[in-house]
């Protein structure tokens, strides 16, 4: 890349709506705190466990571990907790939220109270540990780990991701049968815990908004399709929050609702997330580099913006059917359907695998010119499988240029600001050169 | 396929050493051979339409040529390299793959074998996680869908008879594996560590009916030698994948015998029967999904209930130190590794930690920290 473009300036329109996240997460750790002292119940979360709407319909106070790590992570102090998990013999090659994680509560379990100067008032020590099989394996093992530091009860639900060749009509009866016994079996947990019983009409009542909510979160998505785009990558990475540990908050909903309108008066009126978009860019599978989030405004110098990424995805869209009128079965169902939808277009497209079909329709509809993935060091789940999809992507456009920016998720020792500028000073160059040859 | 003339123990270290020769064999009669990965595949039902079930296995000690185009660096190595094995044509003799989701790896690992190699059968059997009594249920159907996919790419049903047949042949393998476990009981072992790798990979490669006729053959050798007098420090190994004797054979080089094994290339593949006295289909769901103790299924409780399988090798091979080996990059290993350290040390047991790369395990360190580990325990055997 030349010396003019490293040294030419952008700014990014950063949205109002992802301005007003760094108070609600604020806010929300100390919700979280404050229910510890009233004594209501706190239960250690995975994201999209499709156990959300049970857990408020109980009124249980959730607080997610993963991200708690990721906001460490932010604020540069994940280090002091790594270093105390590998003191108590995990690995540095394990899952990095695990590794933040484990290290918080082994902490805490010495020092016999919060940890210190822990980000945001640190995470309440919690009743329960709520794992879940979707995603990746230290999502249902982390939390038995902690029975070295905390006698609070672990239950694991299944939540299925079926095959990529899989027949969906023939594994979809026992599948949706088996997630919904998990479902009931995590609700007799919750009603011993809590000695109270579920109010089925009210979990059916939560389940209508948090639809509504998605629903409203991918119209305001579907928006950056628009040239030039109206919010980046950047931006995205914030305004996850909400939906993925406030789910059931009426905030949440009205929030998404903002966002809509916010983005859809930029579109109506042509402004985009930079002045004078040149690239459009997806940030592909890979959780961002927490730790320096602030590489990814570098791109802005070459006049690139992020459309669209395959990271912290919006679910896919669901219907309600009217005929499913018992919200454990719904939850089942919708997970499926979820989950089994990107394995039949990817069937239907030929045999492409789930995650590159993924990355095939947001390049065809975001209009993409260039792919950056993020190999993460601690994080297998989120890393594997970004070979193949380059692979794919070359398969059906040859030319498409994909970069892989190599880290970490939570440890910043692994990221070399240096080596990743080079890199994508040159991706930048083939980004300009795929650009120049498709017009 | 036997050369009467040839013992069995020899036998089974040329299959070690030549792993593909005898399926390689196989195919070129006709037969069609499926690869399969982990101790989850439930092998019954290739036996049962006369498919020779392969477990694929990687290269130590085999330079990586190709994978780093497919698979990323970050990810198990023993994968990476049975993948580089397979893009270099040494399993060009498969008809197909089955890969079940067992871990991370394994899951993203079939739609790469997939895409990459497209293989004429490949099939993802989803292992669930889980063990409550709907997780059992679940994976009966899943087998059952695996059977009539199997049976489709035949072009041929799997009747009762063909299945317990073959559930038969793989409970007589399992016994026998059994029986010759109790051979390394003795002090010192009527088998070795090294010896026991081999015949377990050997059995790995062959169809189930030659290994029982291997094993005993073997089983026969090895009652047949004399009992010695010496008294090396007995350690079992526990952890994962273990295909190759490199480590093993180190420790007893190093003045060690290793008399057990938990690892999936070992008893946990074999200790449990499938229970012939119940439908074919529950029964084979339960003894792979509630049978196999591997860190992939979730096994709720306290340290005790967890691993106090362990505690019965260790009192009854009178076990005095544990190697503890694992893969780097493997999350479920690298969870439970403390809590499992803890309950070996909570019997009072040394463990020694052994992470390895798989591709080229780094031997020399290991030397002085095994010889040290060897130490430990006879002082700990004298005081």
């Amino acid at each position: 890349m030349t010396q003019e473009a490293r040294e030419k300036t952008s700014s990014r329109k950063s949205t109002e709506s992802a301005g007003k996240i760094r108070t609600v997460v604020k806010r929300m750790y100390q919700k979280a705190q404050q229910a510890k002292e009233e004594k209501r119940k706190i239960a250690y979360c995975m994201v999209m466990c499709n156990y959300e709407e049970i857990l408020e319909a109980m009124d249980i106070v959730q607080v997610y571990t993963e991200n708690y790590a990721g906001l460490c992570a932010v604020k540069r102090e994940a280090e002091q907790y790594m270093d105390k998990a590998r003191a108590e013999g995990y690995s540095d090659l394990l899952c990095g939220y695990a590794q933040v994680g484990i290290g918080f509560d082994a902490l805490r379990h010495e020092l016999g109270e919060m940890p210190p100067d822990a980000p945001d008032g640190g995470m309440p020590d919690p009743d329960m540990l709520l794992g879940c099989t979707m995603g990746c394996d230290p999502r249902w093992k982390w939390y038995q780990a902690l029975g070295r530091y905390t006698d609070a009860p672990v239950y694991n639900i299944e939540v299925l991701m079926p095959p990529s060749d899989a027949d969906m009509d023939a594994i979809r009866e026992h599948s949706v049968r088996y997630m919904a016994e998990e479902l009931r079996g995590l609700i007799a947990f919750l009603e011993e815990q809590t000695g109270r019983k579920m109010d089925y009409d009210r979990l059916m009542a939560i389940i209508r908004q948090v639809e509504e909510t998605r629903w409203w979160w991918q119209q305001a998505y579907e928006l950056r399709k628009a040239i030039p785009c109206p919010m980046s990558t950047q931006d995205h990475f914030v305004l996850f929050v909400p939906h993925h540990m406030m789910l059931t908050d009426d905030f949440t909903l009205e929030f998404y609702k903002g966002l809509y309108d916010e983005l859809k008066e930029r579109v109506d009126n042509m402004i985009g997330a930079i002045e004078d978009e040149k690239y459009r860019l997806l940030w592909g599978v890979g959780i961002p580099p927490w730790h320096s989030m602030y590489i990814l405004d570098y791109f802005l110098n070459f006049g690139a913006v992020f459309a669209a990424e395959t990271a912290y995805m919006i679910p896919e869209p669901f219907e309600i059917p009217p005929d499913v009128t018992d919200p454990v079965e719904l939850i089942a169902l919708r997970a499926f359907e979820r989950n089994s939808a990107l394995q039949s277009r990817g069937k239907q497209a030929g045999g492409v695998p789930p995650l590159a079909q993924a990355h095939l329709e947001r390049i065809r509809d975001f209009s993409i010119d260039g792919v950056v993935m993020h190999v993460t060091r601690s994080c297998r789940a989120s890393t594997m499988g970004q070979i193949l999809v380059r692979n794919v992507i070359r398969d059906y456009y040859p030319k498409m240029p994909v970069m892989f920016m190599e880290s970490d998720i939570v440890d910043v020792d692994t990221y070399s600001e240096e080596e990743t500028k080079n890199r994508i000073d040159t991706f930048m160059e083939m980004v300009a050169a795929y650009k120049s040859s498709a017009a | 396929m036997t050369d009467k003339a040839e013992g069995a123990l020899t036998k089974a270290q040329n299959l070690y050493e030549n792993r593909v020769a005898r399926v390689r064999e196989l195919a070129n009669e006709g037969k069609k051979v499926i690869g399969y990965f982990c101790a989850y595949t439930p092998v019954e039902f290739l036996t049962a339409l006369d498919l020779v079930p392969y477990r694929i296995q990687g290269g130590v000690g085999k330079p990586l040529k190709q994978v780093d185009q497919y698979l990323e660096t970050i990810v198990c190595p023993y994968v990476r390299s049975c993948f580089d094995l397979a893009l270099g044509g040494e399993y060009d003799f498969l008809s197909g793959m089955v890969i079940p989701h067992t871990c991370d790896a394994m899951h993203r690992l079939h739609d790469i074998w997939k895409y990459h190699l497209n293989p004429p059968y490949t099939y993802c059997i989803t292992v669930p996680h889980m063990t409550h009594e709907a997780s059992f249920e679940y994976f009966r159907k899943e087998l059952e869908l695996f059977q009539q996919s199997l049976e489709s790419f035949v072009g041929r049903p799997i009747s009762k008879e063909k299945l317990a047949e073959a559930i038969e042949l793989h409970n007589r393998s399992r016994a026998l594996l059994r029986e010759l476990y109790e051979l390394r009981k003795p002090a010192p072992p009527l088998l070795s560590g090294t010896e026991s790798i081999q015949v377990l990979v050997a059995g790995m490669t062959i169809p189930v009916q030659e290994f029982n006729e291997l094993l005993e053959g073997v089983i026969a050798e090895v009652r047949s030698r004399s009992p010695g007098s010496d008294s090396r420090p007995r350690l079992i190994v526990v952890g994962s994948e273990i295909d190759d004797v490199a480590m093993v054979r180190l420790a007893e080089d190093s003045g060690a015998s290793v008399v057990m094994d938990d690892l999936c290339t070992g008893s946990r593949a074999f200790w449990k029967d499938v229970d012939t006295t119940k439908d074919a289909l529950t029964a084979l769901a339960e003894r792979y999904l509630g049978g196999i103790t591997c860190p992939c299924t979730f096994r709720p409780g306290k340290l005790d209930q967890r691993f106090s399988y362990l505690d019965d090798y260790i009192r009854d091979w009178n076990v005095q130190g544990v190697l503890f080996y694992t893969i780097r990059f493997c999350d479920t290993y690298q969870l439970d590794g403390p809590e499992l350290q803890e309950h070996l040390e909570i019997m009072e047991l040394p463990v020694l930690h052994l992470e390895d790369d798989y591709i080229k395990p780094p031997l020399g360190q290991w030397k002085t920290r095994i010889e040290a580990f060897l130490e430990t325990i006879e002082a700990r055997a004298q005081e």
